[in-house]
């Protein structure tokens, strides 16, 4: 362990280069490292993790952090296996950096509204999460601001309308659509630019169910929060809560007995399969192929039905608490997952072998909504949708955390980053899920699932792969109680691959596009 | 050339999908009494999202897949609020949703019912007082009935409508 702890620390100092910054670094509770920089600094050392290849992986502020600074600005930068957070003391303003990252562009928007931030050079100042109702100079994430409704504006002048990137010229018109959609679908404005068919460009929306989930969390239990990280996203339930509690267990030092993680993982795996059957389900009506999409979404609701014999949860809810599991699963519920998942393989292979000799579903999957794996880094795209094109970065193998380290999964790249390939990545990891249960409920070690969990003082980063992908969750725990706490799902990143993968395609494709991505808006918007 | 021809020569992929539920075909069959009786014979749904977890919405998705394909029982989902009988409201509604929200309600024809699907569209639920959010449903629309849950399941969502059908029957 030392000796790795050596290697890794080694590998950070290379990153950073030879120099005094290097000295500095200190390790954090989960294996990321921390440095405290002063402006000076800031620039170059951005610069030259940039040239790197590092990824901006997240960006959010905190108050009170460092002695004697109003703010601190967390940098969160990731390299295979290495997570370097770079923190940029603050009493108001900061240097932007979105030109140089584009992954820093939202976030920096995030950090204006929610805590008053100036991001000098910026070339986007809108607001993000405060849509135009909300008063001037509202920044709900300070301390001093509390967590009560503020006084709207009760009607805004066109002129305080939110102005949409405009696209002018001979034969562009706007399709604005949203944010209220056709479908069953949750809320987002998308605004098209259109030359006769063809999407010229794409702007996307959101932040129309900004709910104050971060807010929510802060100032309660630790124990209490579990129910906020379930609300985050529903399909991604128990990711979002694994990663908080990875991240308070990092800190109190708890140690999570392994039958409680491998039935974490098997709960985990359960709703990755749920996802993307539900996902593959939704790209085939979109296509209109019925058949194929039956299939699916009766597997779907069979695997739905499973969940609730396992947890009583269609959602896998209330199970993941701080310290293990809730309670054990009974064992002939494992052993009805046991067969479940012989059966459904099975099944799942007859479905997919329809799907994917159907001409008219591949004459509309291919190449449609090409992601290029040139902009996987600056925009930090993460998941399936990552892996599909030409990208093999996976949590559970870059950054292993519970018992992924003894089970690591295959990681599934195609590269021709289309919707076809976003669907037969899903298809593989589906199959790859099914497996990885079965492996685990053949040698379920006995144990409790459950130790005495006891919040102690600190902060620690953790990733996990969600469904969608790379889900971050930053925790500082302070007198017992949340003092920060920062979710960024895999969806808020990946949103701005949709904005790319749709230009140059018709207006008719963008309902595929859009699912083939497969974006939690509640995920987004907090 | 020769993948068109053997997809139009091969023999034509059907499955059977055995899902059926005896539950749900009851329900099923009282559902399309109480459409009949109170409705003319079809239920127009609009969903309405106003800040909820997701996890809602896959429920009411849910509700047309093959376990329970209700449009068999005279429920349909409308793409418009124009054709719609009954608003669906999900989440707690934001202040970032509340003027789409209202417009939404607006743009149904009468008579017209709303429906709070969840535990945060009836109460506001968790979110209940937070900065971001005005609370439940019915701080923007009146509500006629509320379906508990963390969210719902489809079975509770159908049994839910039905008792809004049989409510609305008593009072005509």
């Amino acid at each position: 362990m030392a000796a790795e702890e050596r290697r890794e620390k080694q590998a950070v100092r290379e990153l950073l280069g030879a120099g005094a910054l290097s000295e500095r670094i200190t390790e954090g509770c989960n294996g990321e490292w921390y440095l405290n920089v002063s402006e000076p600094e800031f620039l170059p050392l951005v610069t030259s993790l940039a040239a790197r290849e590092c990824a901006l992986i997240g960006l959010f502020c905190t108050e009170h952090f460092s002695p004697g600074a109003p703010f601190s600005l967390l940098y969160v930068f990731e390299k295979k296996g290495i997570l370097l957070v770079v923190v940029l003391d603050t009493a108001q303003s900061a240097p932007s950096i979105a030109r140089l990252l584009p992954s820093a562009c939202w976030p920096e928007r995030e950090c204006r509204d929610g805590f008053g931030i100036a991001f000098l050079g910026s070339f986007d100042e809108r607001r993000l999460l405060l849509h135009e109702t909300y008063p001037d100079d509202y920044h709900p994430l300070k301390k001093s601001i509390g967590n009560v409704p503020p006084t709207m504006k009760s009607s805004v002048e066109p002129s305080g309308e939110y102005p949409f990137r405009g696209v002018l010229g001979d034969g562009v018109y706007q399709i604005p659509v949203g944010p209220v959609h056709a479908g069953i679908i949750e809320p987002g404005h998308f605004r098209f630019s259109v030359i006769g068919e063809k999407i010229f460009n794409l702007e996307v929306r959101m932040f129309y169910k900004h709910r104050g989930v971060e807010k929510l969390a802060e100032g309660r239990l630790p124990v209490d929060v579990v129910r906020i990280a379930e609300a985050v996203s529903g399909d991604e339930s128990v990711a979002n809560t694994v990663a908080f509690c990875i991240a308070v267990e990092k800190i109190a030092g708890t140690h999570v007995p392994e039958r409680a993680w491998a039935l974490r993982t098997i709960l985990m795996e359960l709703e990755r399969i749920g996802s993307h059957l539900g996902d593959q389900a939704g790209m085939l009506v979109d296509v209109a192929f019925p058949l194929g999409a039956s299939q699916f979404a009766v597997i779907r609701e069979e695997v739905f039905r499973m969940n609730v014999i396992l947890t009583d949860s269609r959602f896998l809810r209330s199970m993941v608490v701080p310290g293990g599991i809730s309670r054990d699963i009974r064992i002939e519920d494992l052993e009805a997952l046991r067969q479940f998942v012989r059966q459904v393989r099975k099944r799942y292979r007859t479905g997919l072998k329809i799907v994917l000799s159907t001409a008219s579903v591949i004459d509309r999957f291919s190449p449609t909504g090409v992601v290029r794996r040139s902009i996987l880094r600056p925009l930090n795209i993460t998941g399936p949708a990552a892996r599909a094109s030409g990208g093999n970065g996976d949590v559970r193998i870059d950054h292993p955390y519970g018992i992924y380290s003894q089970n690591p999964p295959s990681v599934r790249t195609l590269h021709d980053g289309d919707v076809l390939s976003r669907f037969t990545v899903r298809a593989a990891e589906i199959l790859d899920s099914l497996d990885l249960i079965e492996r685990l409920l053949n040698c379920l070690p006995e144990e409790s699932v459950r130790v005495v969990f006891e919040a102690k003082d600190g902060y620690a980063l953790s990733l996990v792969e969600s469904a969608r992908g790379q889900s971050l969750c930053w925790i500082w725990i302070r007198n017992g109680v949340v003092e920060r706490y920062k979710v960024r799902t895999a969806s808020y990143c990946n949103w701005l691959a949709l904005e790319h993968a749709v230009q140059g395609e018709i207006v008719p494709d963008f309902p595929v596009i859009n699912k083939s991505l497969n974006l939690s808006y509640a995920g987004t918007d907090l | 050339m020769v993948n068109v021809l053997s997809c139009l020569l091969k023999r034509k992929v059907t499955a059977d999908v055995l899902a059926r539920d005896d539950e749900i075909e009851a329900l099923g069959q009282e559902i399309r009494r109480e459409v009949d009786a109170v409705f003319g014979g079809s239920l127009a749904i609009r969903e309405l999202d106003t800040g909820s977890d997701n996890a809602a919405e896959i429920e009411i998705n849910n509700l047309t897949n093959p376990h329970y394909d209700v449009e068999r029982f005279g429920i349909t989902f409308v793409a418009s609020p124009r054709h719609a009988d009954v608003l669906l409201v999900t989440g707690a509604v934001t202040h970032n949703m509340a003027a789409a929200a209202k417009k939404t309600y607006d743009a149904m024809p009468s008579p017209k019912f709303v429906v709070a699907v969840g535990d945060d569209a009836c109460t506001g639920g968790i979110f209940a007082g937070s900065y971001a959010v005005l609370g439940g449903a019915e701080k923007i629309v009146p509500v006629d009935l509320k379906i508990p849950g963390n969210p719902p399941a489809p079975k509770e969502i159908l049994a839910g409508l039905l008792a809004l059908m049989r409510q609305a029957g008593k009072n005509r």
